[in-house]
């Protein structure tokens, strides 16, 4: 520690703290323009020009300047304060100062600081820039003419998001933050740079006049797309959310957003909205009362009787009303029948870590990634499916030097990262690649001695016979000293930590691939310690939530799949499906909606006319989160508020209100609100105990675990490729999330469509190039998809993202891990 | 002015083994984004747009930042040179030695304007700030050819005998 005075004051920080830190640690503020706290110390816009007793002659700037004993720093004197004024006159100089037409008036700390330091005269005159504004994308707006420079854009693009999409360009007065040949930005779109422009330079172009700054009722909330948990702010006004506001002190993400949490929020004020409930009258979806359509639904639910009945809910529900869910079909309906996410997405969580671990969530949490020594990352998706996440594992790369180990049946992203090891496997073969990984341990004595103590290893041992590096390398195509260079490196690395995303584009991501990798991260002993273990990263926001609140199959219920099935059967007569889009996300559309057709009564609540409720007899408009209060619980087993931000749309109800109404009419409980159900939930949900609403605060809460470990041998056989067709796998767009992020603007506009990816090998035999509509076909069904050619794709191997309802990629697939398809153009 | 032939030639089909040599040559050295840029210079008398590309994926450095780097270097181009690179200085000893109707000259001459290129890709033509040979002001230099007390006369000579030059 170092001990210090500012300002009178004595500070004692750590050694590393610059004067900047040093001074906010004691409360006082000194002003700044290019620095954040996030990115590395800048230096460039001397805005924090302070007075160092050890140092005269001249300012020095306090962000970059590391503290040393003793050292006596002024940050307020009448030289100073001129200094900093200068700073101002020169950058107003080539500012507009266009203000009154400005997004960022009330939330720009050059105005701010223009205010502060009262500089009303400029002893400068200068021509302005005269830069061409660029607006060729609908999501973020820049006008270099209102730069000051400060690179924050391209330092946390490079830094954080690892982009890179800007620079400074060219030199001198001519120089200004660019892209790559001054062209418009084409980027993830993630916002990032937006959020930390400290002027208008970059707006949001979908929030462009709308409103005020400060006009803007502020909302704290959880963002609802992935699992990741990130807290979000809503910026409302007059009943509607306009825009997403950055709090850099929110989360463990610092406010940090992707393009769906950041731009994707228009669903919520959607005219689109079902505004109120339909009930099928001669074959056509009319209007009708609640009131008529709650009796139809009670009526309908009832009458099927407790065998006959069952429910898909959606796990982007909060808790309360997941809980409520559960509580309607087991105590008031008399019915296990209830599952979410087709129960493959959830099944890593429910059924994998249930039995190998002792509980059904992750052993590790979301902070774990940057304290990791080495990442071993399941796929390059988990960038795709969990944005901030991957941001976590930028900063980890980074800063922290983590080492990053990707095994992937495709690069991405993540494999452009420094050092970082992508093991391309022929697709499929996961499971036998992390079995021949455990094999490697074994057999080199590098087994954890904390393995020793934990049941079925000595069976777990045997089971792994058949798993040689030599045998795997083989069916992987990956070479054996890889496999045993990655074993080798995974065992001795002190802390390591393993990430599996989960997602309804991911039937392999199942139960056995997750127990798969809990037996190598028990037998590597990287369990329970900090920075190590297993993160089953859930897809939607309340992933973890559902499946904590029990929204999934208990004795003789049926799962998802099951529940299709017995809906085509006849045996399902009602099927209750809330905010869950079957036809488009679960395998196999034609098998879904033929069995959606055929039960009797199908109730889908939902805030859109999905593809499954055009299927409905009774459509209950609900509400979404910016209109509900209640919890979600994050990846990371981080249970955090949800506010209300917005009174709910036209009729819509919550569904909280929609479950606890079919309650009281079936005769069972109802709450006064969801406070209320939390109280029950902190009574019944181990894990969940004692909490409340007031100590989840802003911050949120840690559900705690306690690691019951053993090994569950799992088998696999190497997937066997079709000859002459391509190996077809799905998964998550980087811009979307479930079936949802279709009505949000940002994500719709920068991919609005589903696409199919071929390797530059293939698309060379197949002659085809980018936007080409490419035919891909199997099992008598096809699809037509435009065609995107890059680098990442192997020799043989189609990615194709699952979201879209138009040409869903769900007519070709039927839940294995690998669609061999035929290509044709 | 328009220097649209060679902005086309910029869009045509780039070779790019030469490029794929000079990075091999680089590969390890740490900091090679310098010395690769500048060999593929070397190469191609410019730096074409699908040599960044190139230089990004294989040295794995975003695009943006090479493109911050050749804008910052006044050494980087980005558009193909003219096979003779006229250089007129504009410095103080030249300046008040009349280089300003030089430069006009050159203009008139060729048709083109500062650090531009004819359409033949011929000459290029540059203002710089000193050439270190105040003595001999005003001054032109033609690639390392250097011409002091330079006149209109001058001008028109240099022109015709460049003009007339083999271009291979």
């Amino acid at each position: 520690m170092v001990n210090l005075t500012i300002d009178d004051k004595k500070v004692t920080v750590p050694k590393d703290a610059t004067i900047y830190d040093a001074a906010k640690s004691a409360g006082i503020r000194i002003p700044i323009l290019c620095h954040d706290k996030k990115l590395h110390p800048f230096g460039g816009c001397r805005m924090c020009l302070v007075e160092v007793e050890q140092m005269k002659g001249r300012l020095i700037p306090a962000c970059t300047t590391p503290v040393t004993e003793g050292m006596i720093v002024k940050t307020t004197t009448p030289e100073i304060i001129n200094a900093r004024k200068l700073v101002l006159e020169l950058l107003l100089l080539k500012h507009p100062v266009d203000c009154p037409v400005c997004d960022a008036a009330g939330d720009c700390d050059l105005q701010n600081l223009t205010y502060e330091y009262k500089v009303n005269t400029n002893q400068f005159t200068d021509e302005k820039f005269n830069h061409k504004i660029d607006y060729e994308n609908p999501l973020i707006e820049r006008d270099m003419n209102r730069c000051i420079h400060c690179g924050k854009c391209a330092r946390i693009c490079d830094e954080i998001v690892s982009f890179g999409a800007y620079t400074f360009i060219n030199r001198g007065i001519e120089a200004k933050m660019g892209t790559e040949f001054d062209g418009p930005l084409n980027c993830e779109f993630c916002g990032s740079c937006v959020s930390v422009c400290p002027v208008g330079a970059l707006v949001s172009r979908p929030f462009k006049f709308k409103a005020r700054w400060w006009s803007l009722n502020k909302v704290k909330s959880v963002c609802s797309y992935c699992g990741t948990g990130c807290q979000l702010t809503l910026g409302v006004k007059g009943n509607k959310v306009l825009t997403t506001v950055y709090d850099e002190n929110q989360g463990f993400h610092n406010g940090q957003l992707c393009t769906r949490g950041r731009f994707g929020y228009q669903f919520v004020n959607s005219d689109k909205r079902l505004s109120t409930p339909l009930v099928r009258k001669n074959g056509r979806l009319e209007p009708a009362t609640w009131d008529e359509a709650l009796a139809a639904v009670a009526e309908g639910l009832k009458s099927a009787g407790s065998d006959a009945v069952a429910g898909l809910v959606s796990p982007r529900l909060t808790n309360e009303e997941l809980y409520l869910a559960r509580k309607l079909f087991k105590d008031v309906l008399g019915s296990n029948n209830l599952d979410h996410s087709a129960g493959y997405a959830h099944s890593a969580l429910s059924h994998g870590a249930m039995e190998s671990l002792g509980f059904a969530a992750s052993p590790s949490t979301v902070t774990d990634i940057q304290k990791s020594d080495l990442l071993l990352v399941v796929k390059t998706d988990a960038y795709e499916t969990h944005p901030v996440l991957g941001f976590e594992i930028n900063l980890g790369v980074k800063r922290k030097g983590v080492d990053l180990r990707v095994i992937s049946d495709k690069k991405g992203k993540l494999s452009r990262l420094p050092k970082a090891k992508t093991y391309v496997y022929k697709p499929g073969n996961e499971i036998l690649l992390v079995n021949a990984l455990a094999k490697v341990i074994v057999d080199n004595n590098l087994t954890d001695p904390s393995a020793m103590g934990v049941a079925g290893l000595e069976e777990y041992n045997k089971s792994l016979e058949g798993y040689s590096p030599a045998q795997a390398a083989e069916v992987c195509g990956i070479a054996a000293e890889e496999i045993i260079g990655l074993a080798t490196d995974y065992a001795k690395a002190d802390k390591a930590l393993i990430l599996l995303p989960l997602g309804l584009g991911y039937p392999g991501h199942d139960k056995a691939l997750a127990q798969a990798l809990i037996n190598l991260a028990l037998v590597a002993g990287k369990i329970g310690k900090e920075g190590s273990g297993v993160l089953i990263m859930g897809e939607k926001n309340n992933s973890q939530g559902a499946v904590d609140m029990g929204v999934y199959p208990a004795g003789n219920g049926k799962g998802a799949t099951d529940i299709i099935a017995s809906c085509a059967a006849g045996a399902t007569k009602a099927l209750y499906v809330v905010g869950e889009n079957p036809v488009v996300s679960y395998p196999n559309r034609k098998k879904v909606a033929d069995a959606l057709d055929k039960v009797g009564f199908l109730v889908v609540q939902d805030l859109f006319l999905t593809e499954t409720a055009e299927k409905a007899h009774v459509v209950l408009p609900a509400c979404s989160f910016a209109e509900k209060d209640g919890t979600f619980t994050s990846v990371g087993r981080m249970v955090q508020r949800v506010r209300k931000a917005i009174k709910p749309i036209g009729a819509s109800r919550s569904d909280f209100d929609i479950l606890n109404e079919l309650s009281s009419r079936l005769g069972g409980a109802s709450f006064a609100d969801s406070s209320q159900v939390f109280v029950e939930i902190a009574r019944e949900v181990a894990g969940y105990n004692g909490l409340t609403y007031d100590k989840l605060g802003d911050e949120g809460a840690l559900v705690p675990v306690a690691v019951k470990g053993r090994f569950v041998p799992v088998a696999a056989s190497p997937v066997k490729a079709e000859a002459g067709k391509y190996a077809l796998v799905t998964g998550s767009a980087l811009y979307h999330c479930g079936t949802m992020s279709r009505f949000g603007q940002g994500p719709m506009h920068v991919c609005p469509e589903g696409y199919a990816e071929f390797s530059r090998e293939d698309a060379a035999v197949l002659k085809i190039q980018d936007n080409d509509l490419v035919k891909l076909t199997s099992a008598g069904a096809e699809i037509n998809l435009k065609a995107k050619v890059n680098m990442r794709m192997p020799k043989g191997v189609v990615f194709a993202p699952y979201h879209f309802g138009e040409e869903s990629i769900n007519n070709i697939t039927d839940g294995s891990p690998v669609t061999w398809v035929a290509v044709s153009k | 002015m328009s220097n649209a032939p060679a902005e086309e030639l910029q869009t045509q089909e780039i070779d790019l083994t030469a490029a794929n040599q000079v990075i091999d040559k680089f590969l390890t050295l740490p900091g090679n984004l310098m010395p690769v840029l500048q060999g593929i210079q070397e190469e191609y008398g410019y730096v074409p747009k699908p040599t960044i590309d190139l230089v990004a994926e294989r040295l794995n450095v975003y695009p943006s930042q090479i493109y911050g780097v050749l804008t910052f270097y006044a050494q980087f181009h980005l558009k193909p040179r003219g096979k003779f690179i006229i250089r007129v200085c504009v410095g103080t000893a030249c300046h008040v030695q009349g280089a300003e109707r030089i430069v006009e000259t050159f203009f008139d001459k060729l048709h083109i304007g500062h650090a531009e290129t004819t359409p033949d890709l011929r000459f290029t033509f540059e203002k710089v700030a000193c050439l270190g040979a105040c003595g001999m002001a005003p001054l032109a230099m033609v690639n390392d050819d250097t011409f002091g007390k330079m006149t209109v006369q001058k001008v028109e000579e240099i022109v015709a005998d460049y003009g007339q030059r083999p271009m291979k």
